[in-house]
């Protein structure tokens, strides 16, 4: 450390005019990826054109996201080609896009896998076929790098998110007890990734409270626990653990051996499996085909997307499950379909900033900030030195009804969110103004599904799982959470259904 | 007349506020944390300005004389601080403790000025115009130095001679009081003499201020420093004490050039002599060419492929006369290609097969660095060896980190490669170690190049044996995702240190 004087002296004076003149430096950036607009068009039922061309294929594959290339997955590696997966945005993805700059790829949502246990098969067969797993062994450099996590509490880093600094001997009691409960509940085995697998009626009572008052129920009082909890409901469901069914949020914590290793990673998130996923289906993939009505028929189902008419056999509906009743003809009303919108936003930085002395982590995550933190792309990078990065950066609006959160970010411009991400930065890194050159921010009405009290038992759920006609629902918000592995398993589901019928 | 008292009080404010911003700012530069070191000391400053005011009371008489005391005082207490300061931290443990003190000091004597000042001057104005006057004045000369500061005076003139200038200005006030408040004055002629003595003395410092600077930042390194210079990557420092070269990045002794031909003959030539036909030789790290130094003594060689983060160092060790004396030229050899990548990426993308390949990065004391200690990073560096192929890998002191050391050995092991772990005396460094490996058995070479100083074939056995107290100890293997090896070395260090 002494030998930094001598640039310090070198240096200072420049330094100083840098922190007396301190000049607002110019910060691009713009809103990116919007769909609002095509969906605002279904929901004004607004006149789409009629059919001009029609194609027969047998299977088709409605929206692109993890679910339904999972799904497009599967049919291929079956060896059945003959289907097209319509994607309304121009980029297929869903939560799993990524984007790209001169500096690194990275996410624009859901960011990494935890390392899946061995119930979740489709997930291992998967990352088989990606390299991901090889006789066993997960690919070191897939796994998030270390550090992984930190947490800035009162002026310090400490490693990890769940509080360790500044606990109290009964915070210290309550987060040791809250962790037996959740071991039991572990054992119970019904807690499950994906949860079809385990999930009994014995703990149906869990969904019908939500997690905080099933914690106080239990004793729980200490504030930070209930910080990391609440926490945590609104990074995997973007909703406050007070809006969140007790179960979800056990869940949570109850359905993954406490893994040394994980999770898996990559700069662009789950845009890396994306990416895999489209080379090997990416044939079959139509994009910015928005499909505005599915019909029934007597043979069949007829699929209208821009001015073609799909006749196919059977339609996989992969995309958000909220949007079959201005689709389909005469799909019922939903109930339990209620979506968290949230805001991720990108930032191109020429530079780390003042960190206050940490070493850079994958994860950063503020104490009492209503944000969820940022992740930075460049750190699963195999560079030794690393000047510029892209940090993205986490924001789930889940205080108050999400229908007003949802007109709250489209009613903002940019620069409003650009000054509120940067405020939130700024507390920790008081620079990060002079290090940002660029921000973009993509807004998401219909994030995630949010597992409020009741909906994972729900009947409407129940009902289209098992739906069976020749429209099958596959996206994750029908389990009621909505993760990875649940999309992949309801896709891979629904498309050997598909195969079973197909063949008899 | 009235004019010439406000403007005393205009440079006496500036000069308060500049040593508070020397203090500040040195503090910042030397012990880090700009946050707290600006907070504490304004803090600190402002109350001990409270106690000189509180203090001011109890002084009844010969207020005209304290008062060119106390600027005679704070010219040469605040004027000498920063050198001081540098001084202290670079030769005493006590830096806070003398810091703080100086700032209460100084804090205080400030504390006394204006209102030792506004009694002065009080018959000759109302009450209430003093107190407007004098504070307005104070208040503009704070704000001409908190401006002065940092654009001019830092950039320009640096902090040891920054504050001597402030504190010519209060000896000069000092010196002009004596005319400006005569009648109120005894012995007039003694305070001239010791405020031109003050103003002398400051005068000599601000001449010597470059001489100070240096020999301060001298201390950190035991020697005179004869090249120093930021690259983009590292901070390269080269120091020499009679014939002794020593490198050091980021303050990380690199290699004595008394000893050096111990580590890299010990780097290079157990594995290398035991290749049987070695053509391509790859070194990972090592810019400085002293390895390549050795490999070169190998005539069937004939390419050495050189991987180097830094440009500059590679530069600086193919052009300086005195370096390219150490190396041989060795970065000139029309047999040596010289790659400035980083390594990881290089060895990831590259496709060529070597039979020796040498590891010689600075030891894991940080995230970034570790990664090349992981299994992933050996496990991609092995692809590049060829069937009769081995690599070697520096793996820092069995002696002083022994956790690490063995946790490099069993990384190399997980891998799936035949490890041999063996240790050297090198006296600027003490034990120091490296890992054989390979995936073949490793035999010990029957025959060595000509002309070397320390390693011998007969010598070599012994190499590889461990006393107990550098004995293998179980550690699990350095990964991506644990970096087990960054916190155990800091641990090691750590221990010793303490």
């Amino acid at each position: 450390m002494k030998l930094g004087r001598r640039n310090f002296l070198g240096l200072g004076g420049a330094a100083l005019v840098g922190l007396s003149l301190k000049s607002e430096k110019k910060i691009a950036g713009s809103f990116v990826n919007d769909s609002f607009q095509m969906g605002h068009l279904l929901r004004d039922r607004a006149g789409f054109p009629a059919a001009k061309n029609t194609e027969k294929v047998p299977v088709v594959i409605v929206g692109g996201g993890i679910a339904g290339l999972s799904a497009a997955w599967r049919l291929r590696k079956r060896g059945f080609t003959d289907f097209v997966l319509l994607e309304m945005n121009a980029q297929a993805g869903g939560n799993a896009r990524w984007g790209e700059n001169e500096i690194t790829a990275y996410p624009w949502a859901a960011h990494y896998v935890p390392v899946p246990s061995p119930r979740a098969e489709y997930v291992r067969e998967l990352f088989e076929d990606l390299g991901v797993l090889r006789n066993g062994q997960w690919e070191e450099r897939y796994l998030a790098f270390s550090p992984q996590e930190r947490l800035f509490l009162y002026g310090r880093w400490q490693e990890g998110i769940e509080p360790a600094v500044g606990l109290t001997p009964k915070d210290r009691d309550q987060f040791q007890r809250l962790e037996n409960l959740f071991t039991e509940f572990r054992k119970s085995g019904a807690f499950t990734v994906p949860l079809e697998l385990g999930l009994s009626s014995k703990f149906q009572n869990l969904d019908r409270i939500s997690f905080s008052d099933w914690l106080r129920k239990q004793g729980f009082d200490s504030r930070l626990l209930h910080w990391y909890m609440n926490y945590a409901c609104r990074d995997d469901y973007g909703a406050l653990s007070s809006d969140t069914s007790a179960w979800a949020g056990i869940h949570y914590f109850s359905s993954r051996e406490s893994e040394e290793q994980g999770p898996l990673t990559w700069p662009e998130g789950n845009g890396w499996i994306t990416r895999r996923l489209l080379e090997r289906v990416g044939a079959n993939i139509r994009t910015s085909q928005m499909v505005h009505r599915i019909a029934e028929t007597r043979r069949g189902v007829r699929v209208l997307a821009g001015d073609t008419e799909f006749q196919a056999e059977f339609v996989i509906f992969a995309a958000p499950t909220f949007l079959a009743p201005y689709l389909l003809d005469n799909s019922p009303q939903l109930q339990d379909f209620i979506y968290s919108p949230w805001l991720t936003a990108n930032l191109t930085l020429d530079r780390y900033p003042d960190s206050r002395g940490a070493e850079p982590s994958w994860d950063t995550v503020f104490l009492d900030s209503p944000t969820l933190g940022y992740v930075d792309a460049m750190h699963q990078s195999l560079r030794t030195q690393v000047d510029r990065t892209v940090w993205t950066f986490y924001w789930a609006l889940a205080e108050g009804a999400p229908a007003q959160n949802r007109q709250f970010l489209l009613e903002k411009d940019w620069a409003y969110w650009k000054e509120t991400i940067l405020h939130d930065l700024e507390r920790v890194h008081h620079d990060i103004r002079q290090c940002v050159s660029r921000i973009d921010i993509m807004r998401m009405g219909h994030a995630m599904i949010r597992p409020v009290v009741g909906s994972i038992f729900s009947e409407e759920r129940r009902h289209l799982k098992r739906q069976n006609d020749r429209i099958l629902f596959a996206n994750s918000d029908l389990s009621g959470i909505s993760i990875f592995e649940q999309a992949q398993y309801q896709g891979v589901e629904a498309a050997q259904k598909v195969l079973k019928r197909l063949h008899g | 007349m009235g004019i010439l008292v406000f403007i005393s009080v205009l440079l006496v404010a500036a000069c308060g506020l500049i040593y508070e911003l020397v203090a500040g700012t040195l503090a910042s530069y030397l012990v880090g944390d700009s946050v707290f070191q600006f907070s504490t000391i304004i803090g600190t400053y402002l109350f001990a300005m409270g106690i000189g005011s509180a203090l001011s009371r109890c002084i009844h008489r010969g207020l005209a004389n304290r008062f060119v005391w106390i600027e005679l005082l704070l010219g040469v207490i605040g004027g000498f601080s920063s050198a001081l300061l540098m001084l202290a931290f670079a030769f005493t443990q006590g830096f806070e403790l003398i810091l703080y003190a100086l700032v209460m000091v100084m804090g205080v004597l400030v504390g006394l000025e204006i209102p030792l000042l506004m009694r002065i001057v009080r018959d000759r104005y109302q009450f209430r115009d003093v107190i407007a006057h004098v504070l307005t004045f104070d208040y503009l000369g704070a704000l001409g130095a908190s401006l002065l500061f940092p654009i001019l005076l830092v950039p320009r003139l640096g902090l040891v001679r920054s504050a001597m200038l402030f504190g010519l200005i209060n000896a000069g006030v000092a010196l002009w009081s004596t005319f400006l408040f005569a009648n109120q004055l005894s012995a007039t002629r003694g305070l001239r003499v010791a405020c031109l003595v003050v103003l002398c003395a400051l005068g000599a410092g601000m001449a010597q201020a470059r001489q100070i600077t240096a020999t301060a930042e001298d201390n950190i390194y035991a020697d005179e420093i004869i090249f120093a210079r930021d690259t983009h990557y590292q901070h390269l420092v080269l120091t020499r004490f009679k014939d002794d070269l020593r490198l050091f990045l980021n303050s990380h002794l690199q290699f004595s050039s008394r000893d050096e031909y111990r580590y890299h003959e010990a780097l290079v030539h157990p594995g290398l002599a035991a290749v049987p036909t070695p053509r391509r030789v790859l070194i990972l790290g090592g810019g400085d060419g002293l390895a390549v130094r050795e490999i070169l003594k190998y005539p069937q060689v004939e390419s050495i492929t050189l991987v180097d983060l830094d440009p500059e160092m590679t530069r600086i060790f193919s052009s300086n006369p005195m370096l390219t004396k150490l190396n041989d030229k060795s970065l000139l050899s029309p047999r040596v290609h010289v790659i400035n990548a980083d390594a990881f990426p290089w060895v990831d993308s590259n496709a060529d097969n070597f039979d020796f390949i040498v590891i010689d990065f600075p030891d894991p004391t940080n995230y970034s660095l570790g990664k090349l200690y992981t299994t992933a990073f050996y496990r991609a560096a092995s692809r590049h060896l060829s069937a009769q192929g081995l690599m070697v890998v520096q793996s820092t002191s069995p002696m002083f980190a022994r956790d690490s050391f063995w946790c490099i050995a069993q990384t190399l092991k997980q891998t799936g490669l035949q490890t041999y772990p063996y240790h050297v005396y090198v006296p600027s460094f003490g034990e120091w170690g490296f890992v054989l490996a390979g995936t073949h058995e490793y035999l010990r070479p029957t025959s060595l190049p000509a002309g070397l100083r320390f390693v011998s074939v007969e010598g070599l056995p012994a190499l590889f044996q461990f006393p107990p107290d550098m004995s293998p100890l179980p550690m699990p293997a350095n990964q991506l995702n644990s970096q087990i090896l960054v916190r155990t070395y800091e641990n090691d260090w750590k221990d010793i240190s303490h």
